[in-house]
């Protein structure tokens, strides 16, 4: 291993990561606002974004932060369109509760 | 020596295929010259070859020619069968009567059928069967043998069921055919035992070298009667003989031809030509023999109370049939194949006279609405009667020399071996001789004697409703007295030749100057045929006399004043009439119980089996599809928590892998 | 070598804190609540970022992250909040139970994956040139700068191609149905 400047070990890190991983799917599951299910896809990313930068801070290599960068311009991209979205449906249906759009039902 | 076979062979079915595509478009003068031309070439090049055969040296009177390889299989070419024409004289003989009779009913069959809109198929067919018949004869070996079979089967079915329209027609032609096909199963099995045991179906391979199987072996009694199995089909013997009489429901041409004088035969032929393996079976030969004599009485005491004249005609087919078998029985295959012909002759004169009866009367068949006729239609009269003298066995006429042939070589059969069977089959042969002459007499008298009855079936029918569901014909509005008419000269004049031929036809074999026998000699010359002593022989004449003599007098005696038909209630006479209920036995032992099994296996099989299966698998897919189909809830949550759960299960495999 | 004091705490603090306010996401019944949690999580995420070295990507994610992408966020809950109270029941109640489990399972299969794989020092080095030379040599933005133009240009232009496709997406949303 590199020369790590007394940083916790990685897998702490990653550890960290793996918790805010999970509580964000549990968001998902768990709630029926679609805005807060939205806002636990942030936070899985989030997490991801974590333990890639801890990956490319312990592995002395550039290539971590160059995912956590594009990672980041797409959960841009994704918020702007998937607010759009959230926002239609709100204008059509007058109700964003996830468990109403229920009509892929086979 | 040359073979025309090919000449023989090939007219008949260029006219089948001609008439067979194009006949529907032809005028009815061109369907009679095409199918006529080919029966008459056909007959040309038997005429000629025999004249040819006649001309050379009777040891080199064989002709074996192979056209070409039909197939060779095996590494060493073991299994070979070629397309081949063997012509001798018992072919010679065969194919004289075959293209002969054959070309006197084609040329009747122009009047006969003239009327029908099938005329062209009716000839078309008739081709067919001489091609195939002349098959079944000129082949040189046992595969073409059995081709021939299965098309004159075929032949059969086709003619038979002619008038498809109707149910009985077809239900007789369904019959036929199944009968045959039992027949035809013992004639491959026999082929089988053939080739496995000689290496070879040519003819000329397995007869020449019957030492390589034993004498009285069980292979070769197996084989025999095996063949004679298919004999019994083809020939209508016992218990095989059931689809004879219903074959009647054909036209009548048909029953002349097929069912009288050539394809019946055919079983005859069949062990003539395969003598040299029934000498090696002498217990196949007496079964044959018993069979051929039960058979003949058996028939006989049927025909003695029909009422259908063609009914009557082929019981007595099936009877003369059991006399040719019981005569190849005691070795004396000439004797077979001499009152094959003589038969031929008489038995179609019988038939077509028995058609110019059913088309004067308008298809009347029932022997009670006839009576009369003589005045009125004199040659089919005289011709009849010339026949039924025949059949009867009186002298000159052709039937009595061939008869008596048998009765005496069984009768020496008998004192020389000493056998009590062949004192029964004797016994059995005179007795049936006798029953002959009366039902023949009775039917000759029936019709053409007394006063017409037809008129009363016109006067009774307004008054009746009842008909008897048996009723043969096709009964149209009886004709009157007065409208009776001789037919005309196409279908006469194939009477008076046949009349001739039944008039002088038995004289070449007669017992002191029999060139017949002398013609066949060659062939069975390695069989001793019993013969009587000068003495003896007549003893066996007188004998044969006085049966037809006592056949003739009880006839006469009853029906010569005129025929008054009473109902008789007593059980044997409804016995006979029944046919000894043959047929309702045969429905209720072996046909209903098949159909029965044939309705629980569709049960069984299709409703349970194919549709369970079917739809049980159907039934598979519905289940699983919704029972997956609760899968899709249209929940998105419930979706992310399946991802969820897979996630979970994908790093629990890995934990329990790697950890 | 041991990690030293300062770092462990500061690791631990910002560990508790972010899980904490985590938890606040998905706990809350209040949509702008959550919003607001989500932004403190951000911001305790960015300040592990720092600690990891990752200084662009830290700004990037305060600047970009917390603040625009939450704003929006925040002004979509305020706009659709009064209607998105939960007030129907739960169809689907199990799941919570089931999901938390599930949860627990997934921590703790990670966790042990990750500490046995991590420790036995089995990670692969990587190929390419040292990242801390670099970053010693020339600095940290530096470093960044260089690696994203030299071996990510391509990236770099696809995603700009992902934010003109978003744009024209919610232009397409945006309009008034016709």
């Amino acid at each position: 291993m590199p020369a790590v400047v007394n940083l916790p070990p990685l897998s702490a890190y990653l550890v960290v990561s793996a918790i805010l991983f999970t509580i964000g799917v549990l968001g998902v599951i768990i709630r029926r606002n679609p805005l807060i299910v939205f806002m636990s896809i942030e936070l899985m990313l989030n997490a991801v974004n974590l333990s890639f930068l801890a990956f490319s801070r312990f592995l002395d290599s550039a290539d971590g932060q160059m995912f956590v960068f594009v990672v980041l311009t797409v959960a841009a991209a994704e918020v702007v369109v998937g607010l759009a979205i959230i926002v239609t449906i709100f204008r059509t249906r007058r109700n964003i509760d996830v468990d109403e759009m229920n009509m892929l039902r086979g | 020596m040359q073979n025309f076979g090919l000449w023989m062979l090939l007219p008949p079915l260029l006219g089948f295929i001609i008439l067979g595509l194009l006949g529907k478009v032809f005028s009815r003068a061109v369907i009679q010259t095409v199918a006529w031309a080919a029966c008459g070439i056909s007959f040309l090049a038997a005429g000629l070859n025999f004249l040819v055969m006649l001309g050379t040296a009777p040891d080199q009177r064989v002709s074996d020619v192979v056209h070409y390889t039909w197939m060779a299989s095996g590494l060493a070419s073991e299994f070979k069968v070629d397309f081949g024409i063997l012509y001798d004289p018992l072919t010679a003989v065969m194919m004289l009567v075959i293209t002969g009779v054959g070309l006197l009913i084609h040329i009747y069959s122009a009047g006969y059928m003239k009327d029908d809109p099938g005329f062209w198929r009716f000839f078309a067919y008739l081709n067919f069967f001489i091609f195939s018949m002349a098959l079944l004869v000129l082949a040189n070996n046992f595969l073409f043998l059995l081709v021939g079979w299965g098309l004159v089967g075929l032949a059969s079915f086709l003619l038979i069921g002619f008038w498809y329209q109707r149910p009985a027609p077809v239900a007789a032609a369904r019959k036929a055919f199944v009968i045959n096909i039992i027949g035809d199963f013992g004639l491959m099995i026999a082929l089988f035992l053939i080739f496995s045991n000689f290496g070879s179906l040519q003819y000329q391979e397995v007869f020449s070298h019957t030492a390589k199987l034993a004498a009285g072996s069980t292979t070769a009694i197996v084989i025999c009667l095996l063949l004679f199995v298919a004999c019994a089909a083809k020939s209508a013997q016992l218990p095989l003989y059931m689809w004879l009489p219903d074959a009647m429901e054909g036209p009548t041409p048909v029953s002349a031809l097929i069912h009288a004088a050539t394809m019946v035969t055919a079983g005859v032929y069949l062990v003539a030509r395969t003598h040299v393996l029934f000498e090696l079976a002498p217990t196949a030969l007496l079964v044959v023999g018993i069979i051929g004599g039960l058979t003949a009485l058996f028939a006989a005491t049927i025909a003695l109370v029909q009422l259908d004249i063609k009914r009557v005609l082929a019981y007595s087919t099936i009877s003369q049939l059991g006399y040719m078998f019981m005569a190849e029985s005691v070795h004396n295959y000439g004797a077979g194949i001499f009152h094959l012909m003589t038969h031929a002759f008489f038995k179609a004169l019988l038939f077509l006279g028995a058609g110019a009866v059913i088309i004067a009367l308008a298809h009347e068949q029932d022997m009670r609405k006839m009576g009369g006729l003589w005045k009125r239609m004199p040659i089919t009269a005289w011709t009849f009667l010339i026949a039924t003298l025949a059949i009867s066995g009186v002298p000159p006429f052709a039937g009595f020399w061939s008869k008596d042939e048998i009765l005496s070589t069984l009768f020496a059969q008998a004192m020389s071996t000493g056998n009590a069977v062949y004192y029964v089959l004797w016994g059995l042969a005179l007795l049936t001789a006798a029953l002959t002459a009366f039902y023949m007499f009775r039917l000759f008298f029936i019709v053409f004697t007394g006063t017409y009855r037809g008129e009363q079936a016109v006067v009774r029918r307004h008054e009746e409703e009842e008909e008897e569901e048996e009723e043969p014909g096709h009964h149209a509005t009886p004709v009157p007295y007065y409208e009776i008419r001789e037919v005309p000269g196409v279908m006469s004049t194939p009477l008076v030749l046949l009349g001739i031929l039944s008039v002088v036809g038995g004289l070449i074999g007669m017992p002191f100057w029999s060139p017949f026998g002398q013609f066949l000699e060659p062939i069975f010359h390695g069989v001793e045929a019993p013969h009587l002593s000068g003495g003896m022989e007549w003893v066996s004449v007188i004998l044969s006399l006085v049966a037809a003599a006592i056949g003739f007098g009880a006839a006469w005696s009853i029906y010569r004043k005129g025929y008054a038909y009473r109902e008789k209630r007593n059980p044997f006479y409804q016995l006979l009439f029944n046919k000894y209920y043959v047929d309702e036995l045969l429905d209720a032992i072996l046909v209903k119980p098949i159909l029965a099994l044939g309705r629980g296996l569709t049960t069984a099989l299709e409703n349970f089996t194919l549709e369970g299966v079917s739809r049980g698998i159907a039934g598979v897919f519905r289940g699983t599809s919704s029972g997956l189909r609760t899968l899709q809830t249209g929940y998105m949550r419930n979706y992310a928590f399946i991802i969820l759960v897979g996630v979970v299960l994908i790093i629990l495999y890995y934990v329990v892998m790697r950890g | 070598m041991t990690p030293d004091i300062a770092n462990m705490l500061a690791f631990g603090v910002l560990a508790l804190a972010s899980i904490a306010s985590a938890i606040g996401v998905i706990a809350f019944k209040n949509a702008v609540h959550s919003a607001l949690s989500l932004i403190l999580t951000l911001f305790f995420v960015a300040m592990f970022y720092l600690q990891l070295g990752a200084m662009f990507i830290a700004v990037v994610q305060i600047l970009i992250y917390a603040g625009a992408i939450m704003v929006l966020f925040l002004f979509v809950v305020t706009m659709l909040s009064p209607d998105t109270q939960e007030m129907e029941k739960n169809r689907l109640s199990w799941q919570r139970y089931a999901g938390i489990l599930l949860g627990i399972v997934l921590v703790g299969a990670l966790s042990y994956l990750i500490y046995s794989q991590v420790s036995s020092g089995s990670i692969m080095q990587t190929q390419h040139e040292s990242l801390q030379q670099v970053v010693q040599k020339q600095g940290d933005i530096q470093a960044f700068g260089l690696a994203l133009f030299h071996g990510f240009a391509f990236p770099f232009e696809v995603t700009s191609l992902l934010i003109v496709v978003a744009i024209i997406g919610a232009l397409v949303f945006g309009r008034r149905s016709s």
